[in-house]
């Protein structure tokens, strides 16, 4: 059997498929457990403090719980420092840690080394790599074409828009297989009717921990047809240079970086309103104010904590925003 | 005649409106009413509104309150739920006649601020997953001091500061202070500041000429008091201040036809 590798958010996942093993992107593999909640109770049950992001907990006992799970790639840089005490917690629960950094400014040498470094704990070659860029390319593209069905032609709904695009973080450890799925939804969308929504969203920050957030919404006329970094995680840039793609992905990156993508997007989208996810407790929480400045419409900041149900709370906020939209 | 239901966290309110504008005006325990006139089915509040007694004189009924989304409204034929904020502008706008200002309200458990233009909300803020600044917070309080509401409402002068508006810790701090030989008025004064440095950004960020207070905290006169003169801004208190959602609810449901 293929050796597993988690990740604790997307990297040059291109390394990892070239080196014949199989990538499990672990915010996926502990939001999809039949208890999520329970995995972050065991975390909390271990020493995790109460208020810390629930992400973080989650990945750490989901590692536990998988036993297969023995490397992993742990993004040091261009994520949270919360990563750093769990590679460490991880570390003296017996799992080999290889950390990779996001260089804060960009810079395409120090990205190409972190790069290289990676490959050569994985033991594997530019050729190889380059190679399985190809192979991974083909599959995005389809996820491209289901990116733009959800906002051109109102074919796809705003969970699948995520779902999708969100899976090419690790395309489910199978490329070949998640592009039969793709290809399969893209079939489907074109054989139904449109989805007209009275109003068009878009959801910026990290993926929500909550999975009704999207059906919530459609039930009331509101549809999600710009999921940032989900979006990011399909590396929409048409680069053949490797190194230059995880230069213009968007999300370990700053924030002023980031709002270039959202701007650009919310003009072609043609958005009513924009929701900001952030999770308790995250530093991105501050860059919130930033994000308000800087962004020229409606906008609602979304706090989720724990998974996996919009509260009664944070339900009443997404009705009174459909409201003001309105 | 047109109902609107306010169910909130410590009580619900309902508002009659009949076609001459004349209000009558309802209000329960919540817990006590969900006990005799509420039931879960498939996981949706039902509330009998034959079993109150007003089923028939009732042409449509609006409500709104936490979690309005599950409640479902039997007895009436024509019912439908609206978002809190929506039944707050709307009765705001109705029992004030302003088309222009802010709205700040505090209930039991949460707090709302919107920016209303044109009778129309443009921007709003809540508080969120924590009962400080609430009414809640305002109970635990007077529960320690060992005074009424009223007298709780009466004091702005002379502050003792306090840092904590949260429901639980603010006790603490509280019980410090009382042991540190502070007066009652100071201290009374002390809670409804706290209340207002908890709000003061969220009435800043979306600030208007006026400010329009609902909500039960609203009877709080010092709170009133103490935005108007920090602020220097002018703070209404429409009439029924409690009942300001419900009110709205009935209205939405006088123009639904």
């Amino acid at each position: 059997m293929q050796e597993k590798v988690g990740i604790t958010t997307t990297i040059p996942v291109e390394v990892i498929y070239a080196a014949k093993m199989v990538p499990v992107d672990l915010n996926n593999l502990f939001i999809k457990d039949d208890h999520p909640q329970a995995l972050v109770e065991e975390a909390e049950l271990k020493g995790y403090p109460r208020n810390i992001c629930t992400w973080i907990k989650g990945i750490y006992a989901a590692v536990l719980k998988n036993k297969d799970i023995n490397t992993l790639i742990a993004v040091t840089q261009g994520d949270c420092s919360n990563t750093h005490a769990l590679m460490e917690t991880l570390q003296l629960a017996g799992v080999r840690v290889i950390p990779f950094g996001y260089p804060f400014d960009r810079d395409y040498d120090l990205l190409k080394l972190q790069i290289e470094k990676l490959m050569a704990a994985l033991g594997v070659t530019w050729q190889q790599v380059d190679e399985t860029k190809k192979r991974l390319d083909l599959v995005r593209q389809q996820v491209w074409q289901l990116d733009q069905l959800t906002w051109q032609q109102d074919r796809i709904t705003g969970w699948d828009n995520h779902l999708y695009q969100i899976s090419c973080s690790d395309f489910n450890g199978d490329p070949e297989k998640f592009g039969q799925a793709v290809a399969a939804c893209l079939a489907k969308a074109l054989d139904r009717p449109q989805i007209n929504t009275e109003l068009r969203l878009g959801y910026i920050g990290v993926p929500p921990i909550m999975d009704d957030l999207y059906d919530y919404l459609e039930e009331r006329g509101a549809r999600v047809v710009y999921n940032e970094t989900q979006r990011q995680f399909t590396m929409p840039f048409n680069t053949s240079d490797l190194v230059e793609q995880y230069r213009l992905y968007s999300y370990p990156y700053g924030i002023f970086y980031r709002l270039l993508d959202i701007k650009k997007q919310i003009a072609l989208r043609q958005l009513d309103g924009i929701i900001h996810y952030a999770q308790s407790f995250c530093y991105r929480q501050i860059e919130d104010l930033i994000i308000r400045q800087q962004l020229n419409l409606p906008l609602l900041t979304l706090e989720g904590d724990k998974p996996n149900k919009l509260d009664a709370r944070t339900r009443m906020r997404l009705d009174a925003f459909l409201d003001m939209l309105r | 005649m047109d109902a609107g239901i306010d169910l909130g966290s410590r009580n619900v309110k309902i508002a009659f409106l009949s076609k001459t504008g004349q209000l009558d005006l309802h209000k329960f325990d919540t817990v006590a009413f969900y006990r005799k006139y509420g039931r879960l089915e498939n996981g949706q509040l039902v509330v009998n509104f034959a079993d109150l007694g007003w089923g028939d004189l009732t042409r449509s009924v609006v409500s709104t309150g936490y979690g309005q989304q599950t409640i479902n409204v039997q007895g009436v034929k024509n019912t439908k739920s609206v978002s809190e904020i929506k039944a707050h502008v709307t009765g705001a706008v109705h029992l004030t006649g302003l088309n222009d200002f802010t709205l700040l309200d505090l209930g039991g458990q949460d707090s709302k601020v919107a920016k209303i233009r044109a009778a129309r909300m443009v921007d709003f803020e809540t508080n969120d997953r924590c009962a400080a600044s609430t009414g809640r917070y305002l109970e635990n309080m007077i529960a320690v001091l060992d005074i009424t509401m009223a007298e709780l409402s009466s004091h702005y002068d002379q502050p003792v500061e306090l840092s904590s508006t949260c429901a639980i810790f603010g006790e603490t701090e509280l019980i410090g202070k009382l042991v540190a030989g502070h007066p009652v008025a100071a201290l009374a004064a002390g809670v409804n500041y706290t209340i207002f440095k908890r709000i003061k950004p969220l009435l800043l960020k979306l600030a208007s000429p006026v400010i329009v207070f609902t909500g039960g905290v609203a009877q709080n006169q010092a709170l009133k008091q103490i935005i108007s003169k920090e602020l220097n801004i002018e703070v209404i208190v429409p009439e029924y201040p409690q009942y300001v959602g419900a009110i709205g609810c009935a209205v939405i449901a006088n123009k639904s036809k």
